[in-house]
């Protein structure tokens, strides 16, 4: 199971304690979300017990913004997350097959409905259910929060959208282990297995990109090799 | 009163709580205690978390890790552990919380789970982004201290 997480600069630990946090946090690595963090990864994995999967996050303030960023950065990263949180935003990330994931799309202005969720289905642009806010704030924003995650959830679970589930946390003691994330999932309506799937789901995708990335790798289905013996 | 007979007392569940925070903050039992029950009432209302009866035991907090054993009634445990992962400071000090394990007696719960200090931690002067900074280094982790509070490094950061 993968977490993404903020690094300093823009969060309050480096990738290096986020990782031993998440080492003993029970996770299998980390996806650095970065905003304007430039770690050395060929350092840090060979030191670090975790996978550290190389990721951007994409904050911009328009689609056109957006599309411009995403051109740059899809060859540069294994894994593209763009910050929803508009509604021109949601759009725009949910029918962009380039996109990896569509993080808080029910952050501030934004919001989801059966035209992204289906979007999304057909472009394989993961939706983001952030725990951030059920985990760290209280009272009427954190009800609103809770009631954004069960609109997204009932409209991604009718369309048979895929998902990732992240704390989105920005140091390590931000970090909450998975059991303990999949217990506030089915406190507030999730299935427990739903909550872990998508913090799995961090890892497949990390994987899938780098074989794509890969040199072996030509189109899905074919691949540079040896020919496969026929039996 | 007379304590009950052993087959009407509440079974119960011990949790061993592990607490993560910067260096200068300080955390006892009273307040943790208190950002429980908030923490608990906020997520169940006033009667799942009477049910779930959550109590913190004993707490023992030393340079930025505190080790704790909180008691829940049998059958509420992973409603233990979501009140506690909600809980995301202590008296205004962020805070990291986990869950090491699960017993069913407070014994076998510190026995097995707690290990008492956490190691030695000392102060350092590092350079942090090209500045001279102090840092309190506890084993190979290092709080460095900021203008506007702690980073969290690991020695990798310094090499």
């Amino acid at each position: 199971m993968y977490e993404a997480v903020y690094a300093h600069p823009d969060g309050e630990s480096t990738v290096s304690r986020v990782a031993v946090a998440a080492g003993r946090y029970d996770y299998d690595g980390v996806v650095v979300r970065a905003l304007d963090a430039r770690p050395d990864y060929d350092r840090l994995r060979e030191a670090c017990d975790v996978d550290l999967v190389d990721a951007v996050e994409i904050d911009a303030s328009n689609p056109e913004r957006a599309s411009g960023a995403v051109g740059n950065y899809r060859p540069q990263r294994e894994l593209l997350v763009l910050r929803g949180g508009t509604n021109a935003l949601n759009r725009f990330a949910v029918e962009q097959p380039r996109i990896d994931v569509l993080s808080r799309p029910m952050a501030g202005e934004g919001n989801f409905n059966h035209v992204l969720a289906k979007a999304a289905r057909d472009n394989g642009v993961r939706v983001e259910f952030d725990f951030g806010p059920v985990l760290r704030s209280d009272g009427g924003t954190r009800v609103q929060a809770i009631s954004a995650l069960r609109k997204l959830r009932e409209l991604v679970e009718y369309y048979d959208a895929p998902y990732v589930v992240s704390a989105t946390p920005s140091s390590h003691l931000q970090l909450r282990t998975p059991r303990e994330l999949a217990a506030v999932g089915e406190v507030i309506g999730f299935d427990r297995e739903q909550v872990l799937d998508g913090l799995r789901e961090w890892g497949r995708l990390a994987a899938r990109n780098r074989e794509r990335t890969s040199e072996s790798f030509i189109a899905p289905g074919v691949k540079r090799g040896r020919y496969e013996e026929d039996d | 009163m007379k304590h009950l007979p052993k087959h009407l007392r509440p079974r119960r569940r011990y949790l061993a709580v592990e607490i993560e925070t910067w260096p200068d903050a300080d955390l006892a039992r009273g307040p943790f205690q208190r950002e429980l029950w908030y923490a608990a009432q906020n997520l169940y209302g006033d009667a799942g978390s009477a049910d779930a009866d959550l109590t913190v035991l004993g707490f023992d907090y030393a340079d930025g890790v505190a080790e704790t054993v909180v008691r829940a009634r049998r059958g509420h445990v992973e409603d233990a552990r979501a009140a506690l992962a909600c809980i995301d400071a202590v008296g205004g000090d962020p805070v990291g919380v986990r869950v090491r394990g699960v017993s069913g007696t407070v014994r076998a719960c510190s026995e097995r789970y707690l290990h008492g200090r956490a190691g030695i931690s000392e102060e350092r002067t590092v350079v942090f982004e090209n500045d001279s900074r102090t840092a309190v280094v506890r084993d190979s982790l290092f709080d460095v201290r900021g203008s506007d509070g702690f980073t969290g490094a690991t020695q990798l950061d310094f090499e």
